[in-house]
């Protein structure tokens, strides 16, 4: 239970019921679990994304985000303001004319924040590594949790991606250090 | 490529002279040059008379005619071993900013190429026009003539440095802010020669001299596998069936020698 990455097979991923099978306390109603497990139950369960689509990866992630795949499944709901984010999903062609829009809107999320690098020229420049214009990866510019290789990824890659994301986080311990 | 018809060459060599060259037609569209001094004049009657009635520039671009009809890659002979082997290395683009050369004295270095459409007429033409001056190509602009021009000749100032005499606002359309350079000219080099980061200690982002080596990029070409191995394996087959009949007649003679 949340420890555990990946979660055991056997068990069930309830970060709310710990131990169901053999907790007398749920008989009667109680739940006791760790402050830093319902934290992170809340954390994982509405990642809301910075919408910031840079080129063709973005209608890969339009289309996890439409009806087939559906996003909001995993309480993910793409926002038009950094303010109300918690992640970054850089989708597509980082330029260096586009960096320093991109620093400023990094910062102006509050934290806890987490990026997700999608597609090729994100993680690393991808084809355009040797242009002059091409920033050579997102990560030159802020610090990125997860890359997501592909050109473009699917949209089940980038669902991936969002899951390894979840899974990072259910690891963080906000009281306990 | 065909020629034009005989009909609109004489038009424009009644209506213009020696001042319009009509050329070949190249992909159904006739392709004319016009001097430069000419050009907006060329390009005023083109709109205003009726048996032109051009009301629509639909295409504005540069061209770098530096390293014209040269190229890096020997794909005629040597590429029967492999791409790699063809590549110089040496052609437009592979250097750094350091080294980039001296552009060489081209005559005729820099054009302009534009596209126009007559809704009148259902016809389409393609003027060229060359700058005279290759360090500092000038072009009269048409922004006066058609309006629609006026990014397309920011963008050409943008990528190939030509500069458009008379436009209203002539900067950069979509190059970095505080680029340096032209970056479609053929002696820019590929890799450029800034890069970007965020610095920390500075709280922003900031540009540094680009730190990796300009590349040419070799196409990965298998010339092992079992595609070129279809004719050894044709002949061998051929061969084995062959033995294979020649063994059945053999048998077959043999026993019908035994009935």
């Amino acid at each position: 239970m949340g420890m555990n990455n990946p979660v055991p097979l056997d068990s069930v991923d309830d970060i709310l019921r710990p131990g169901a099978d053999a907790n007398p306390l749920l008989d009667r109603g109680m739940v006791t679990t760790s402050l830093d497990a319902l934290v992170n139950w809340a954390r994982t369960g509405s990642m809301w994304p910075m919408t910031f689509g840079l080129a063709c990866c973005a209608v890969e992630m339009m289309q996890a985000g439409a009806a087939r795949y559906d996003l909001d499944r995993f309480g993910v709901i793409f926002r038009p303001s950094p303010r109300q984010s918690d992640v970054m999903i850089v989708a597509g062609t980082l330029t260096n004319k586009m960096a320093p829009a991109f620093r400023k809107v990094y910062d102006q999320m509050p934290n806890p924040r987490w990026v997700i690098s999608m597609g090729s020229c994100a993680n690393g420049g991808g084809y355009y590594h040797y242009a002059y214009s091409v920033t050579r990866g997102c990560d030159r510019v802020v610090p990125v949790d997860v890359y997501v290789p592909g050109c473009p990824p699917t949209a089940e890659a980038l669902i991936y991606g969002i899951l390894q994301l979840q899974a990072k986080v259910r690891r963080e311990s906000t009281i306990a250090r | 490529m065909s020629e034009p018809t005989k009909a609109i060459s004489e038009l424009f060599a009644s209506r213009f002279g020696e001042r319009v060259k009509l050329g070949p037609m190249v992909g159904g569209i006739v392709s004319a040059e016009v001097e430069v001094e000419s050009w907006l004049e060329v390009c005023r009657i083109l709109r205003d008379e009726d048996e032109f009635g051009f009301e629509q520039l639909t295409d504005l671009c540069g061209v770098d005619y530096l390293s014209f009809g040269q190229s890096e890659w020997d794909t005629d002979d040597v590429s029967q071993e492999g791409f790699s082997r063809g590549v110089e290395g040496l052609g437009p683009g592979r250097f750094n900013w350091a080294d980039r050369p001296e552009a060489a004295g081209v005559k005729q270095r820099f054009g302009v190429v534009v596209h126009l459409l007559s809704f009148r007429n259902n016809h389409r033409l393609r003027l060229r026009c060359f700058a005279p001056d290759e360090g500092m190509p000038i072009v009269p602009s048409l922004v006066e003539i058609w309006s629609s021009a006026n990014w397309y000749e920011r963008e050409a100032f943008d990528l190939f440095g030509i500069v458009f005499e008379g436009h209203p606002d002539l900067r950069r359309i979509m190059t970095d802010y505080g680029f340096t350079g032209h970056p479609f000219r053929k002696d820019f080099p590929l890799i450029g020669n800034v890069a970007v980061r965020y610095d920390p200690q500075k709280k922003r982002v900031v540009y540094e001299p680009v730190e990796i080596e300009p590349r040419v990029g070799v196409p990965r070409v298998l010339r092992d596998d079992s595609r070129y191995k279809a004719d050894e394996v044709d002949q061998a087959a051929e061969a084995t069936a062959g033995q294979i009949a020649s063994d059945d007649a053999a048998t077959g003679e043999q026993e019908d020698q035994n009935g």
